[in-house]
């Protein structure tokens, strides 16, 4: 590889990972200029173009606002005695909760206990048998590999969830391009959702849920199918949401920064009941 | 082992270094060097300084240089001198715990003869 190739595959791979175009041509231009003052060819002293892309791409991210004194807000959303029976089999059983704006609760378990059902009743998706729900207006809902339409291009989803918010056209592709590249990711035009890779239908998913800046995010696994650095990403996401005013509920099965949520809400299969 | 904990410390190791005095990418790998933590590769230091950047701690601008070729100069901001007295603090107060920690194993075992 030629150094100008070197160069060439570093700006794309930067693009690729989210960095904007001009941004990414400034460090492709100071790279160059470092490795010719060097007198060094580019691959040894930075090494491989792509594997530098995406560290570069990573420390170029914008540093998540730092917030001194956490506020927490209002309660944003309530569970009290929350039950689901679908015939007889009992999914959940007095399942209680209280999360306020700017706290975050993670909802934990085994498989099939539940999780994204409790999740589902938060969000109205599904009503629950028995128990009270309360929460905000303003919620942001990103469930499990559901909610992408296949045949519609990322910023054709963004216009679309932005007109169900009131959001103007642009300003709702411009908000979605925004909030992608916060989780390393470039929504290339003319890519229908359906081509796009299982962990960036998952960011586009998370992006969709945060559109309309709501009081309440509901996160199903997103990170299920992203990478490991894209899943540290969406946790330095949730926690910066959190610091913006929001509460949020993650429905996990990795026990990474449990130390870090306001809430843990263990679900139990309810056969070990 | 040395090189994955200089992983977490570079950040900090540039901070101090900067503190001292502003300086170009290759003349702090060279300082690094110097101070006994060999050779930083290039893909691990620019990273470092750009994350610096867009933390505000550090600035940096292209200068001519009489020498040779334009070098790209770093040097702390204020919040950047304020952080690296800092960090250096915290990083003072972890020492003295490992070391009380790893006193045990200062001297090793003695060989049976």
């Amino acid at each position: 590889m030629t150094a100008s190739q070197w160069h060439e595959s570093f700006a794309r791979t930067l693009v690729e990972h989210g960095v904007a175009p001009g941004e990414a041509r400034r460090l492709a231009d100071d790279s160059t200029e470092e490795a010719q003052a060097a007198n060094m060819h580019p691959a040894d002293l930075f090494g491989p173009a792509t594997a530098y892309a995406a560290t570069m791409a990573r420390a170029a991210r914008p540093a998540p606002l730092q917030s001194l004194t956490r506020t927490r807000g209002p309660v944003v959303l309530r569970l009290t005695g929350v039950t689901k029976r679908y015939r007889r089999h009992e999914v959940l059983r007095g399942v209680d909760l209280t999360l306020r704006a700017g706290e975050v609760a993670a909802v934990v378990g085994a498989n099939g206990c539940g999780k994204s059902t409790l999740l589902d009743i938060c969000a109205g998706a599904t009503k629950a048998t028995s128990g009270r729900v309360e929460r905000s207006a303003r919620i942001g809902y990103a469930p499990q590999q559901r909610g992408v339409a296949p045949y519609l291009t990322p910023d054709e989803h963004f216009r679309l969830f932005g007109a169900v918010h009131g959001m103007a056209a642009r300003r709702a592709v411009a908000t979605g391009a925004h909030l992608a590249s916060g989780l390393g990711w470039l929504p290339r035009p003319g890519i229908v959702a359906g081509q796009l890779s299982g962990g960036t239908q998952q960011k586009l998913n998370v992006v969709l849920g945060e559109l309309n800046r709501p009081d309440l995010i509901l996160l199903d696994e997103p990170y299920q199918g992203f990478d490991q650095d894209s899943y540290l990403d969406l946790w330095t996401q949730v926690y910066a949401w959190r610091d913006a005013g929001a509460g949020v509920l993650v429905v996990t099965h990795l026990l990474h920064d449990l130390d870090r949520v306001d809430h843990v809400l263990e679900l139990k299969a309810t056969e070990d009941r | 082992m040395r090189q994955q904990w200089l992983h977490g410390f570079l950040d900090l190791c540039l901070l101090c270094l900067l503190l001292e005095r502003r300086d170009y990418g290759v003349g702090l790998a060279q300082r690094l060097a110097h101070t006994g933590f060999g050779d930083i590769p290039g893909g691990t230091l620019y990273p470092s300084l750009l994350r610096l950047e867009k933390q505000g701690l550090v600035q940096a601008a292209w200068e001519a240089s009489d020498v040779g070729p334009r070098r790209k100069y770093y040097e702390l901001t204020s919040s950047g001198a304020t952080a690296a007295t800092e960090r250096a603090q915290v990083w003072r107060e972890f020492r003295d715990t490992m070391d009380r920690i790893a006193a045990p194993a200062r001297t090793a075992p003695a060989e049976e003869s």
